[in-house]
């Protein structure tokens, strides 16, 4: 408990920071539909329907109906998937590591915890901190987007997109916790799950360009919950929800295995 | 010159991974090319059917997007994205590791004035930058020879891959400020992705709603690829600013640096 509530202190200021910046995006990006939509967006439509779909996702408005409000959240909600997937990497890279990075492991490892119950508490407070981000960033797009919808209901559809991007921080928070007890340096936790998450974002920016590579989909997390699927009838793919699942629990059972028998670089 | 050797020997590492990994993300998007504008001749005809004020609404023109100069800016605002954290990371670390890391007083009881130890600091992050650079420009090229059909102006590819170094020196000098001005950095990359991603997504943003005043404020347009397509030359107005900016964050980083407390274990 001890563990959990200093972990939750230590990383509150950044939390903040983050939710904030979270709540001035949607707001920005909804205040900026409000202004484009004087602009007659039943024409734009028309053109975009019209455009291969490799144009399309260059212009990152593939098949969005921007005239409607969710339409417009939907094509903005990549940036928000990706300052998610920012966030939860370098919290699961960073919290496990850090002890080491910061020459703060002995001090923890001579407590009368056990490494197993230590990481369980990080793992509780790494879930904390993604959940509030998660709830912050749903509760303003909820009010911003429905403030901007004329009256129709987007709560159901903020709802699935926020419970997808859920998803896509564990997979990329378990991610980072696996490569902090999984590689020697501590240091190059951090890096190597940016580098992969990074990599997976532009893997799926590389499929929207080309059809041919749609069998790598299953390789990024950022095709697993499409906004477009979300918001327009399919909803969640069973397939996709029980892959991530599994890749979070491999990477969490990974950590616990790891980081019980690792050798701290002290 | 001690300084500066043994910082680009540090750096050699990240130098090599980062040069890999921007090569290798060029080579993979370039390849899509050829696919790509055989669907793109398509779009031509559908948007010539449009009156002018429509397009120009949208912000586009039809040449831009469908010739290979014009995926070529496309694939390098990636690259300048991947550019930027780089070149973050190094000028964030320039200082900020000495003091993480408790070398700062064995460094600054040296016989080295702390103006030459941030200057030795600067060129070895430039050097760094510069290398990672021209192998990025010679694969970028080469790779770009192969896959265009047709021929494109050279003049023009080389103009559009410069500004990566261009926006690679703001970021740089940017973090350097940071880490002359905050007192102790916990963690690097987590400052240098907050701080990138922010003005990158302001400068996504910028593109979709085709905002003017919000070209300022994020480096990522200083050098639009369009502009310099459409003019050959770079807009001077942000040739301005981006010198004013560089210049300006790296004198207050010797200003401050020169005054600050350095602890000592």
């Amino acid at each position: 408990m001890n563990i959990y509530l200093r972990e939750m202190k230590s990383s509150r200021k950044s939390l903040f920071i983050w939710c904030i910046a979270m709540i001035a995006f949607v707001a920005a990006a909804m205040g900026k539909y409000a202004a484009s939509s004087y602009v007659s967006g039943q024409s734009l439509n028309d053109i975009i329907s019209q455009m291969p779909e490799a144009v399309k996702s260059m212009f990152g408005a593939d098949r969005f109906d921007l005239s409607k409000a969710i339409g417009f959240y939907g094509a903005m909600f990549i940036y928000v998937v990706l300052m998610a997937a920012i966030h939860a990497s370098l919290i699961g890279a960073n919290i496990i590591s850090k002890e080491e990075d910061d020459k703060t492991a002995e001090f923890l490892m001579s407590k009368p915890v056990s490494r197993t119950k230590m990481i369980t508490s990080k793992l509780l407070a790494a879930i904390t901190n993604i959940a509030v981000f998660n709830i912050i960033t749903m509760l303003s797009s909820i009010y911003f987007v429905g403030y901007y919808s004329k009256g129709e209901n987007v709560t159901d559809n903020v709802i699935r997109l926020m419970v997808g991007v859920l998803f896509l921080q564990l997979i990329f928070m378990s991610l980072g916790l696996c490569f902090s007890a999984f590689l020697k340096n501590p240091k190059l936790a951090s890096p190597c799950t940016v580098g992969i998450m990074l990599a997976t974002y532009i893997l799926s920016l590389a499929i929207d360009i080309n059809s041919h590579l749609s069998g790598l989909k299953y390789f990024t997390p950022f095709k697993y919950f499409d906004a477009k699927n979300l918001i327009y009838g399919k909803g969640f793919e069973i397939i996709y929800i029980v892959l991530s699942i599994l890749i979070i629990s491999v990477f969490i059972c990974v950590t616990y295995v790891f980081y019980k028998k690792r050798d701290l670089e002290i | 010159m001690n300084v500066f050797l043994h910082e680009l020997k540090s750096y050699r590492k990240s130098t090599i991974v980062w040069a890999i990994s921007i090569a290798l993300m060029t080579i993979f998007f370039l390849s899509l090319y050829p696919s790509f504008s055989s669907n793109a001749s398509l779009v031509k005809k559908i948007l010539e059917g449009y009156p002018e004020p429509v397009r120009k609404a949208f912000g586009i023109s039809i040449d831009d997007i469908t010739n290979f100069l014009g995926f070529y800016s496309y694939v390098f605002s990636y690259v300048v994205l991947c550019g930027a954290i780089q070149a973050m990371n190094y000028g964030i670390s320039a200082i900020s590791k000495e003091i993480k890391l408790k070398t700062a007083d064995f460094l600054m009881t040296k016989p080295v004035r702390r103006d030459e130890i941030l200057t030795s600091k600067l060129f070895a992050s430039l050097i760094s930058l510069i290398i990672t650079d021209i192998i990025y420009l010679v694969t970028a090229f080469i790779t770009a020879e192969s896959v265009a059909k047709e021929s494109f102006n050279i003049k023009l590819f080389f103009m559009i891959s410069v500004t990566l170094f261009f926006v690679e020196v703001i970021f740089m000098s940017i973090g350097v400020l940071i880490s002359a001005v905050v007192g102790k950095i916990k963690s690097t990359i987590s400052l240098s992705l907050g701080v990138v991603f922010t003005f990158y997504i302001i400068g996504m943003l910028q593109a979709t709603l085709n905002d003017k005043t919000m070209k300022y404020i994020t480096p990522f347009k200083y050098f639009d690829a369009g502009y310099i397509i459409k003019n050959s030359s770079y807009d001077m107005t942000f040739v301005i600013i981006f010198l004013f900016i560089v210049i300006v964050s790296i004198l207050l980083s010797y200003v401050f640096f020169f005054k600050r407390d350095i602890y000592a274990v």
